[in-house]
């Protein structure tokens, strides 16, 4: 689960068929899909990031850490509470509202520090002399076969929960896989001959670093962070459902789910709410990748 | 040892045992896996370090834990002393080192040995993890296979559609999603897992389980695999030999694609099983299995270390073997690089 998916599972390049053998319409119907492919997940994902960072500041939504006893467990399209109450009385809606800050927050902030951390530790390992390269790997390496889960529980544990350290635990997890990627694909672009033809013309090696490796790992980045935020906000998910995440009555999905299962056969909507909220955030982000990943015909 | 000894044994004669001990010691498969198990040292010595550091890090309060708020200082000193947590970290390190390499994982802070602790619960992890990778890999190669034969047609897209919700359900909003339907709804299996005893007990205890970890992993395998099969079928060489000689196209798929795609499917299987034993943490929490998983989770709240220790060397380990999986079978059993290499 941790490890992010491998470059190789996504891509499947096709050779473009003869123009002769397009007509038209089909033509058409493609480049359509492909529009939808992109499209589609874009404008989910606008319409979740506004409802969770634009919509709290012209609506007064009510409060997502305490309620009224007194309207509790209302059930969905009551008044007031258009998704209802849980047992507290905390109106369910805001909390997905303000869950869903956390989890997109968290999200991108580990993939970045994943990516300035990782990602330069990849390229150093990559394009560096052969014993850089060996003691990079070795410590990505260890980073990789050491069970992240420990190091976030101990964090969490250590320092006690809150949104930073859930941050610091799980870039645990991304570091060494940015770091893998980084390294494969700078591997792979300093064989090319525009480097060796930049080499060989004397441009200093953090300049060919600069401006030419790190244009080109950027594409292979971008999909990187895209299904990276969608892992790490079901990680995050997973810290505060075992308890060593954010914690409540501060609200998140994770811990809406692990408060939800108390109750689970009696009103499982308390479990589906949040759930669907994970799984369309996450969804839209896989098929964005998928569709950049496409575009760019990065392997 | 013994293995390479009964080899030799059954080899025969001393002429023999030369030369096909030199054949194996020249053989691309022993050098992969000599130097993957010699890169491995490194990696455990700096896992177990890492652990030790960062379960050192912890408040260190394990003796006060145990012995309750009350005890006095002298007492929580004394079980200091005996747990060996009054020595500096280098020396509990090396101390704990050596106790490994003659195979003993040293006492919980509950006193009892992990050994023990490890040989009951690693069998319920590793069966589960068994059983989620069998299903789910099966399963994959059925629904990729159909899916490949015809590129963008209905099946393939109602596998692409299955695949893409495999891959963006949490394993515990599933494992919810099985609970309510299929323990609750239609009682057929427990909500909390038992101890697995036998077969039934396995196939009990353990399905819902498997499958929560499972659906992940087969959207993953079934993406991989299509991808694979699909791009096989479309530019390799040897695909357009054996539609030219009128094979089959099952035939052409299963016998020609199918088996070279195996070995993509090995490699990802051996890069993925070291995050396995991560979602197996969560889920076995959840079900209330009596493995290691669950065992780490109540090591960390615990704060007992060696406890800790022994199973995160248990998870390196798996990840270790997972990664010489995953090498052999991409630099040493894939045809396509094997030749690929030797004709370049």
């Amino acid at each position: 689960m941790a490890a992010p998916l491998p470059d190789i599972t996504l891509a499947t390049p096709v050779p473009p068929p003869l123009p002769s053998l397009i007509n038209a319409r089909r033509l058409r119907s493609q480049r359509l899909g492909r529009a939808l492919r992109l499209w589609v997940p874009v404008g989910v994902l606008i319409l979740m990031l506004a409802m969770c960072f634009l919509l709290p500041l012209v609506v007064t939504l009510p409060s997502a850490t305490a309620g009224n006893i007194l309207y509790n467990n209302e059930p969905p399209f009551s008044p007031g509470h258009w998704l209802g109450t849980n047992v507290q009385g905390v109106d369910i809606f805001s909390q997905l509202v303000y869950g869903g800050q956390v989890a997109f927050e968290i999200g991108v902030a580990v993939t970045l520090i994943g990516i300035a951390i990782g990602g330069t530790l990849g390229v150093i390992a990559g394009y560096g002399s052969g014993w850089v390269d060996a003691v990079i790997s070795r410590v990505l390496d260890i980073l990789i076969a050491f069970p992240a889960l420990v190091l976030a529980l101990v964090i969490a544990e250590g320092l006690g929960p809150s949104e930073f350290h859930v941050i610091l635990a799980l870039s645990a997890f991304g570091i060494p896989a940015v770091g893998r990627i980084t390294r494969g694909t700078t591997l792979t672009i300093r064989g090319l001959p525009y480097i060796t033809a930049a080499e060989l013309s004397g441009t200093r090696r953090w300049r060919i670093t600069v401006r030419h490796i790190l244009p080109n790992i950027v594409p292979a980045l971008v999909t990187f962070l895209l299904l990276g935020i969608g892992v790490v906000i079901i990680l995050e998910g997973a810290l505060d459902f075992l308890g060593y995440g954010i914690q409540s009555p501060e609200p998140s999905w994770g811990n809406m789910i692990a408060n939800g299962q108390q109750v689970l056969t009696a009103q499982p909507e308390y479990v589906l709410i949040p759930s669907l909220a994970l799984l369309i955030t996450v969804a839209s982000l896989n098929m964005l990748g998928d569709a950049l990943r496409e575009r760019w015909g990065t392997q | 040892m013994a293995l390479v000894q009964q080899i030799q044994l059954q080899s025969g004669g001393s002429g023999v045992r030369g030369a096909s001990a030199r054949r194996i010691a020249g053989s691309p498969a022993l050098r992969v896996v000599g130097r993957r198990l010699l890169s491995a040292i490194p990696v455990l010595i700096g896992v177990t370090l890492l652990t030790f550091a960062v379960m050192s890090v912890l408040p260190n309060d394990t003796a006060q834990a145990v012995l309750g708020l009350n005890a006095s200082p002298a007492a929580v000193a004394a079980l200091n002393r005996t747990l060996g947590l009054d020595q500096p970290f280098w020396e509990r390190y090396w101390h704990w080192l050596v106790n490994v390499l003659h195979g003993n994982l040293g006492t919980s802070i509950q006193g009892q040995s992990v050994n023990h602790e490890l040989a009951i619960h690693v069998p319920t992890t590793l069966l589960l993890l068994l059983y989620a990778l069998v299903v789910s890999v099966l399963l994959a190669i059925i629904v990729a296979t159909v899916a490949a034969r015809r590129p963008n047609g209905i099946l393939d897209r109602l596998s692409l559609v299955v695949s893409m919700l495999g891959l963006s359900t949490a394993p515990y909003v599933f494992a919810f999603l099985l609970i309510i339907v299929f323990a609750v709804k239609l009682a057929w299996f427990p909500v909390l897992s038992g101890p697995v005893t036998g077969p039934v007990s396995f196939f009990k205890n353990l399905t819902l389980p498997a499958c929560a970890i499972g659906f992940g992993l087969f959207a993953i395998y079934t993406r991989l695999l299509r991808a694979d099969l699909v791009e096989q079928m479309q530019r390799e060489d040897y695909i357009v030999t054996a539609k030219a000689k009128g094979v089959p196209p099952w035939r052409v798929l299963i016998k020609h694609a199918l088996r070279n795609s195996m070995f993509t499917l090995i490699t990802v299987v051996g890069l993925n099983l070291g995050g396995l034993v991560g979602a197996a943490a969560i889920i076995e929490t959840i079900f209330q299995v009596q493995g290691i998983g669950n065992d780490l989770l109540t090591g960390i709240s615990n704060r007992d270390a060696p406890l800790v220790e022994g199973i995160t060397l248990v998870f390196a380990l798996v990840t270790v073997l997972g990664n010489l999986l995953a090498d052999l079978a991409y630099a040493v059993l894939d045809p396509r690089i094997r030749y690929g290499s030797s004709t370049s």
